[in-house]
């Protein structure tokens, strides 16, 4: 960890090292990866979407699981009652 | 233990306008996201685009996180049931969408950075702290869920809450951007300070944000709206000497 308030030489070093020691592509692309660095790469921000999309889409699933819920416990006091 | 059931929320005009104004923006956002000019850099290429999509999570997660600390400060000053919901529902929200930022994290760094290396998860400190931060409210509600008294669980939480909601700029930030990260804004890199984000993208960038705070309001709003009237409906039952 490097916590630098004025920037030394030896951070510069840290950062620069760090990029450089990050590794480069070696291995050979699997089919996703052709897939998706296609194109320049258009189809990760697709990817992204449609996550954001599903977990939209979960959370009002959920809602109604919610609303079921509290539409069988109304209901049911209904029946009790009469 | 309030004396009279809180009042249903209804829908006032204020939400429809959002919900209309969050539908517009957000068809805009995701057309001009895909289709308009960007500046063409290596390895993120066109997936820069992904910036419309992933960062605004993490925006929205700092709102909610924002508003359930709000309300459990609020809960702890007057007691009122509701400000317990309204700080579990932004609460909830605010996990939803920080687990939306960290997958749609995964796989955009999965074809930029580590493109070639099949690294999904590289635990870098941006994404570790980030996972840490999840835990940290998922404990929000292990620790709503253990206790049994209304009163007592609404105080513990809100206590807890707040808690939570101090470490969140320190794992997100501060914490994160002193050490060596992948991660865009860490160590010098360049993202979203004045001279690094294009302003052709920054006139995406921010209304998208802003759609999504909508879209965040109106999630919430339906659920604390859904959780009073539960709430109105299991103290009318324990009243009723009947049943």
């Amino acid at each position: 960890m490097t916590i630098h308030p004025v920037e030394s030489a030896a951070d510069v070093i840290t950062r620069d090292t760090t990029w450089t020691e990050t590794p480069m592509p070696t291995a050979e692309p699997d089919a996703l990866e052709k897939v998706m660095t296609a194109d320049g790469k258009i189809y990760v921000v697709v990817a992204v979407l449609l996550i954001v999309w599903i977990g939209i889409m979960v959370y009002l699933y959920r809602t109604d699981q919610k609303i079921d819920r509290l539409e069988r416990r109304v209901d049911d006091s209904i029946s009790e009652d009469r | 233990m309030a004396a009279s059931p809180p009042p249903v929320l209804g829908r006032p005009r204020l939400y429809r306008v959002i919900q209309g104004a969050v539908f517009v923006t957000m068809s805009v956002v995701i057309v001009l996201g895909f289709l308009r000019e960007i500046p063409q850099l290596a390895i993120i290429e066109e997936s820069a685009r992904s910036l419309y999509f992933h960062v605004p999570m993490w925006f929205t997660l700092m709102g909610a996180t924002l508003v359930s600390a709000y309300h459990s400060a609020q809960y702890l000053r007057t007691g009122n049931i509701v400000r317990d919901i309204r700080a579990r529902e932004a609460a909830r929200l605010a996990i939803a969408f920080g687990i939306l930022g960290l997958i749609t994290g995964m796989v955009w760094a999965r074809f930029t950075w580590y493109e070639g290396t099949g690294k999904w998860w590289n635990w870098d400190p941006k994404q570790s702290m980030a996972l840490v931060l999840m835990l940290i409210y998922g404990a929000y509600f292990a620790l709503r869920s253990s206790v049994e008294s209304d009163a007592m669980r609404g105080r513990i939480a809100a206590v807890y809450n707040l808690f939570a909601f101090v470490t969140m700029p320190f794992l997100l930030y501060i914490l994160p951007n002193q050490m060596a990260s992948l991660h865009p804004g860490a160590d010098g890199s360049p993202a979203l300070s004045q001279s690094d984000l294009a302003p052709s993208m920054r006139w995406i960038f921010y209304p998208s944000v802003l759609a999504f705070f909508g879209l965040f309001w109106m999630m919430y709003t339906q659920r604390v709206r859904l959780a009073v009237v539960e709430w109105r409906e299991r103290a009318s039952a324990l009243l009723t000497p009947s049943r």
